[in-house]
């Protein structure tokens, strides 16, 4: 007698693909924009991170967060290329810094922070880490340090917005349990 | 985050925090790597050999250099500095005239006195004569 | 226990990246020494090595100031006795190189740089702490000196004994004891295994390596009004000596008197402003300086000495501020000047 062992996916499981193949898209989609350093982007990707930490956890916001740089490199065609390893330090360092933010705020609820402060901080440690990697080991030429505060502040901005998207998007889930 | 409850405030105190750090973090950035490139905007003088002072060339200023000759005289204006007058019999020091770009530098060697403008990119690293 | 880990590497990353945000810098020290101000930097050195050496080249500078000082009590003043009283004597072991490469430039710049001229330096109160003034001195005086026809040659090096066959010398290395000195410098440098520096010593420099990512920026003074000429980026190793008669001179009755002085005449030159040679060695350079200063703004009479002497390239500034050049420096250089100053191209040194 066979036991056919049934893997139920459940929604959410669904929801999960779902959002991690937005997010892919989004980073093939951002690749195709000029940028002042090659692999530094808007990161609007993050946006799709941040809704599956909120509602998910960090593990799950990590997984996503992970594919998305394989598989859009994968696709793209620039696995393991130099924008790669940017993409990929940006990501792990806003993951990471994530982590940190959402062990914080379970912590201390009291100073729980919302997604508009996690969208900061995410933009912010996703162009540090890239900055990081391209002035170390791709150009460490002291001229483009000078382009760093405004990177910064541009990806703030981003941050910013990508926080308030989060936040509509989430408000929006949670007033229709329905829409997943 | 609660993300049970129905709205989601747009800044906690979590969230003032993140700014908080994140508005310093920017300031201390453009404040550490955005120095004007080139020109300078500050200015060692030596004396004996040793810095004697260290001078903002926007503060509009008149300095006194005691060396073993005399009194060397510096003027600092705009954002330039020069030797006005100096003990010395050639005045190579005054000759060099108004210095304002990073790297530049002007001596008056008989009273052991130098002026060197500071530039993290320095138009000059040297200067010959 | 990894996740805090890798996050707190993390932030230790950012917090260091902006403190190094300068990457190497350069070590930057002046020394009052060798009876000028010698700038030296340094680049790509640890601190503590870079203090170590500065801290032996002074003690060198000094070493060297004082045995080959022209007039200060020292072995040169005394090997000089010895020549004016025509004794042989033992060659002191710090001026032993001086002499032999003196001898070697002197030749090479057909008597045109001239370090046997102490005399004459002497005269025109070009050899004394305190500043020259006029009036000049009397001809009948001058042509004596110049009549003895003192040289280099007329010293007999035979092992260690030196024995001079004209008490008419008197040696005098101020045309090229800086390049001499700024060599050893560099010499002591690269042993301990700094590449990338520049000593400047008094306006004179020589600059090895390069300044990180970037070569060695020299700017180049105007010899008569304030300010920077012309801007030139040093290469891997070379030399960078101008002569100039604004250093050392006095002006009486209306004409400038500066301590270049042409050995066949015994006056001092003129016609030039200032001579900027460019060569691979200090010493070289130095008396090419000395010796195109000699020889004149008229081309006939500078270009062939330069291609004797074997420099790289040459910029000379006329009393009317009218620039010669040797081609391969028109490239390199930048003109700090609006309008720049009219400029002659010489036919190719080599």
């Amino acid at each position: 007698m066979t036991v056919t062992r049934i893997i139920q996916t459940t929604r959410d499981d669904h929801l999960i693909a779902a959002l991690t193949a937005l997010a892919i898209t989004i980073h093939i989609a951002e690749s195709a924009l000029p940028s002042p350093l090659p692999g530094i982007k808007p990161g609007l990707a993050n946006v799709v991170t941040l809704l599956v930490l909120c509602r998910y956890g960090w593990r799950m916001a990590a997984w996503v967060s992970l594919l998305r740089v394989l598989v859009g490199s994968i696709l793209i065609g620039t696995f393991l290329s130099p924008t790669f390893f940017l993409s990929a330090s940006g990501a792990l360092a806003s993951v990471l810094f994530l982590g940190l933010l959402h062990a914080f705020s379970k912590t201390f609820p009291k100073w729980s922070v919302g997604p508009l402060g996690l969208g900061i901080a995410a933009a912010m440690t996703h162009m540090t880490g890239q900055f990081l990697l391209a002035y170390t080991l791709f150009i460490p030429h002291s001229g483009i340090l000078r382009l760093f505060p405004v990177l910064l502040a541009l990806s703030t901005i981003l941050g910013i917005v990508s926080g308030l998207l989060t936040r509509a998007v989430l408000a929006r889930l949670n007033d229709n349990p329905a829409l997943t | 985050m609660d993300t049970q409850s129905r709205s989601i405030p747009l800044i906690s105190r979590g969230d003032g925090v993140v700014i908080g750090v994140a508005v310093a973090l920017l300031l201390a950035v453009f404040i550490t790597l955005w120095q004007p490139e080139g020109h300078g905007a500050e200015a060692v003088v030596y004396l004996n050999g040793n810095r004697w002072a260290r001078l903002n060339l926007f503060q509009n200023q008149d300095i006194k250099v005691p060396g073993p000759l005399g009194i060397s005289q510096l003027q600092v204006r705009d954002g330039k500095i020069r030797f006005v007058d100096s003990p010395c019999p050639t005045k190579l020091c005054v000759h060099a005239g108004w210095l304002s770009q990073g790297g530049e530098s002007a001596t008056c060697l008989p009273n052991h006195v130098s002026v060197q403008v500071l530039g993290d990119d320095p138009r000059f690293d040297t200067i010959n004569f | 226990m990894i996740k805090a880990i890798s996050r707190i590497f993390l932030l230790i990353l950012i917090i260091l990246s902006l403190g190094c945000s300068r990457g190497p810098t350069v070590y930057h020290q002046q020394l009052l020494v060798f009876g000028t101000l010698v700038d030296i930097k340094l680049w790509g050195v640890k601190q503590k090595k870079a203090e170590e050496a500065v801290a032996q080249l002074t003690k060198d500078f000094n070493y060297m100031d004082h045995a080959w000082h022209a007039w200060h009590a020292g072995p040169l003043t005394r090997a000089n006795y010895f020549i004016a009283n025509q004794e042989p004597f033992t060659a002191p072991p710090s001026i032993l190189p001086l002499i032999k490469r003196g001898t070697e430039l002197s030749t090479l710049s057909g008597g045109l740089f001239n370090p046997a001229i102490g005399n004459l330096m002497h005269l025109w109160g070009f050899e004394s702490d305190d500043p020259p003034h006029g009036p000049p001195p009397d001809p009948r005086a001058i042509q004596t000196l110049v009549d003895q026809k003192p040289s280099m040659k007329d010293l007999t090096v035979d092992g260690i004994t030196i024995k001079s066959s004209n008490p008419g010398v008197k040696m005098d290395f101020g045309g090229f004891a800086k390049g001499y000195a700024v060599d050893r410098a560099i010499d002591y440098l690269r042993q301990v295994g700094i590449q990338n520096a520049v000593v400047n010593a008094g306006g004179d420099l020589r600059a090895i390596g390069s300044h990180g990512d970037r070569p060695w920026r020299v700017g180049i003074r105007h010899p008569r009004k304030e300010g920077i000429l012309a801007a030139v980026e040093a290469k891997a190793d070379e030399s960078i000596f101008t002569s100039g008669d604004y250093e050392r001179y006095f002006d009486w009755k209306g004409k400038r008197y500066a301590h270049i002085i042409d050995p066949r005449t015994g006056y001092p030159a003129h016609g030039l402003t200032s001579v900027t040679v460019f060569a691979n060695q200090g010493d070289l350079a130095d008396a090419a300086a000395t010796a195109l200063f000699v020889a004149g703004p008229r081309v006939k009479d500078w270009l062939p000495i330069a291609r004797a002497m074997g420099i790289n390239g040459a910029m000379l500034v006329d009393s009317k501020g009218n620039v010669q050049m040797t081609p391969g420096i028109r490239d390199r250089i930048h003109f700090e000047v609006d309008p720049p100053p009219p400029v002659s191209i010489s036919e190719a040194l080599h």
